[in-house]
């Protein structure tokens, strides 16, 4: 994990427009957008499907509650 | 009186330097304001006919711009201004990084308060703390003397209560022994100080279930649950002190007093539930609940130590507790719940002792909507109530059972006889209806409209029964939020500004995580419904919403309800055969008496 990604609390969100076809296209893209970005636990939140494409939210969790967090470990060390 | 002069380096914007003036001039400075489209030898000018002891000049970044700010300082200082005259500059996208590259004393960008301006002016260090602290604690009961203002559903609610007190008075339940227990045997100064609490668990452990009893017989812990490392402690701790120093909370408020703003926390680690209090208190939020995982409320007994849990909900343990307590900001109200399980009334008695503000208590949603026995649940309860009193914690009466089907005149039913019976124990009971677009809502087209006036005539109609406080929940717009952030945020916000605009005491908010189920809820999940309130409250100020006359219909048939309900209740002659009767919420309305805890309670004469 990367020192800027260990000061995350505990999710990354990703909004954008994707231009595509269909909800579950876009869905299909946030995922790999997200896993692409090197994040693993992965899901979409929201998508919304018009004629241009799909608005969407992607979330990558970071630390889930009961993880070890680094922001806690690194507590103290210049950020 | 100090002169300043005021200077829009401008051809045409002038509104943030007007503003600064007026402020200054009620700060009693002796301001002059330059019109626009001065040059700067024309500013230089009047400041030497005006002999100011600060200038301060603003303008719009652009192109050539930076060039035109240095000369006014070149100007200035060929002038022999700077020997007896500070300049400052503000501006969009000034930066006092800037600013000073550029040679004036001070830079002001978006947002600067007149306190900042007087701090330049005065040469006094600018805290933005003390503007940002100023929060103190609230009780929400003060002002209301619980006078009935119902005559014919006072009458109902006394007798009732008579009832719930005869039948209560002579039983117990091992919950009720657990906080006997609880409230005699455990010190928390004691505990805190790390001396031990005697042999407080010997006695403890056999009034408790299995879970409990396993972990203090033999360390086994829920499954789902772990201890924390003494390096994760460590690192807490580290945490808070490091944020702590930087920490100051800020007001949703605008001109009104209320309501106060509550969210929920319980995302099964107290040490992420701490990262999220603290950033819920940063971005405003006056309280936050504690929210414990739904087989706590089925397990007879608590657990203890520092305890994290993989799902939702934060296990209830002296230590947990403890840890958030002392996290909060003085300012913080902090409510732990207690409503809906076997350990009602312990769970009283461990948060009155560790420090809680507030707790949330409702014999009927515990029984039809929660799962608890209805009798174990009334004995429960009523001794929960009497802890709360001793405590000295108001509670909230939740009506979460519409969220099952019971329609709202009955939930109220339940919710005032809960509240009727606090106060005749001398308790402080909060009245907490629920803004919802709920199952009754939907299937009989309630708010086919709008989402106004059912939710005002809840507000109108127990206005008219009790004198006392309000705390729409829980939270405010369920079942209004969907996945889309930004119409979450609207909703919440909306269904806040209305419960503001109706002025009651207290709300409680979601985050934009609310319908989102495929994860833990984020911490700017939280902060996005924290600023769309806040940006609410600013923009209605003491402006209302006005509900139609649709409102008070609905408020009639609510209190016609509510009465005839209770009636039900009476002719029942008892109020747990009431509950399985159905009369405050039945099967068919989605209702179900639960079981857990059936059987339990037992006589005083028999033990």
């Amino acid at each position: 994990m990367s020192q800027s990604l260990e000061k995350v609390m505990d999710a990354v969100d990703v909004e954008t427009l994707l231009v595509c076809d269909s909800e579950a296209e876009g869905r299909s893209l946030m995922l790999d957008i997200l896993k692409g970005f090197g994040f693993t636990d992965v899901d979409v939140v929201f998508a919304q499907f018009e004629g241009p494409g799909v608005r969407i939210r992607g979330r990558a969790y970071v630390h889930r509650p009961a993880d070890k967090y680094h922001w806690l470990q690194q507590a103290g060390k210049a950020g | 009186m100090r002169k300043i002069l005021l200077a829009p380096l401008d051809p045409v914007h002038d509104i943030g330097l007007k503003m600064i003036a007026r402020g200054l001039f009620d700060a009693g400075y002796e301001t002059h304001l330059l019109p626009p489209d001065l040059t700067t030898e024309e500013i230089i000018e009047q400041t030497l006919q005006f002999h100011p002891a600060v200038l301060l000049l603003s303008r719009t970044l652009g192109y050539g711009v930076a060039e035109n700010l240095a000369r006014m300082v070149d100007l200035a200082d060929a002038a022999g201004l700077r020997d007896h005259m500070k300049i400052g500059v503000g501006g969009m996208a000034i930066r006092s990084e800037l600013a000073a590259e550029l040679g004036f004393d001070a830079g002001f960008g978006q947002g600067t308060s007149i306190e900042q301006v007087i701090c330049f002016i005065e040469g006094t260090e600018y805290n933005p703390e003390v503007q940002r602290s100023g929060k103190t604690k609230r009780n929400l009961t003060d002002g209301y003397d619980y006078a009935w203002r119902h005559a014919g559903i006072a009458a109902k609610v006394d007798r009732i209560t008579d009832q719930i007190i005869d039948w209560a008075v002579q039983r117990t339940s091992p919950g009720v022994e657990r906080a006997k227990l609880r409230d005699a045997a455990w010190d928390v100064d004691l505990w805190r100080a790390r001396m031990g609490v005697g042999d407080f668990y010997k006695h403890y452990a056999p009034l408790c279930g299995e879970l409990p009893m396993n972990f203090y017989g033999g360390g086994q812990l829920h499954p789902k649950t772990r201890r924390f490392s003494q390096q994760e402690v460590d690192g807490l701790e580290q945490y808070l002190t490091e944020t702590k120093l930087r920490m100051s909370v800020q007001s949703l408020r605008h001109k009104r007093p209320g309501p106060l703003v509550f969210n929920q926390y319980g995302t099964g680690c107290p040490f992420m539930d701490i990262g999220h209090i603290l950033a819920s208190e940063a971005w405003g939020a006056d309280g936050v609940i504690h929210f414990d995982p739904s087989w706590g409320a089925r397990t007879e007994g608590l657990l203890d130590g520092f305890l994290t849990h993989q799902e939702d909900g934060t296990v209830i343990t002296p230590a947990n507790l403890n840890r958030i307590q002392r996290a909060l900001e003085p300012s913080t109200l902090w409510q732990v719940r207690a409503h809906r399980g076997l350990n009602t009334p312990e769970t009283v008695v461990l948060a009155g002792k560790i420090g809680a503000d507030l707790s949330k208590i409702n014999i009927c949603y515990g029984s039809l909507a929660a799962g608890t026995d209805p009798a174990r649940m009334t004995v429960d309860g009523y001794h929960a109530i009497l802890y709360a009193k001793q405590y000295g914690m108001p509670f909230d009466v939740v009506t979460n059972e519409e969220l099952s089907g019971v329609p709202a005149h009955k939930a109220f039913a339940g919710m005032l006889i809960v509240a009727g019976l606090a106060r005749k124990l001398g308790a402080r009971p909060i009245l907490q209806p629920l803004f919802a677009c709920s199952p009754e809502v939907m299937v009989n087209g309630l708010m086919e409209d709008n989402y106004i006036d059912f939710n005002a005539a809840k507000v109108i109609a127990l206005r008219s029964i009790l004198n006392a406080p309000l705390w729409p929940g829980a939270p405010v717009g369920f079942l209004t939020h969907t996945e889309d952030r930004v119409q979450s945020a609207m909703t919440t916000s909306l269904h806040a500004c209305l419960a503001a605009t109706l002025n009651v005491d207290a709300v409680s908010i979601a985050s934009t995580d609310e319908a989102y189920s495929g994860g833990p809820i984020s911490a700017p999940a939280k902060i996005d419904t924290l600023r769309a309130v806040q940006e609410g409250f600013r923009f209605f100020g003491r402006a209302g919403i006005a509900p139609t006359d649709q409102a008070q219909v609905f408020a009639d048939q609510l209190v016609d309800g509510i009465e005839k309900t209770l009636t039900q209740v009476l002719a029942c002659g008892d109020f747990v055969a009431a509950l399985h009767a159905g009369c405050l919420g039945s099967r068919e309305e989605g209702a179900h008496p639960g079981r857990a805890g059936k059987d339990s309670v037992k006589s005083k004469t028999t033990i």
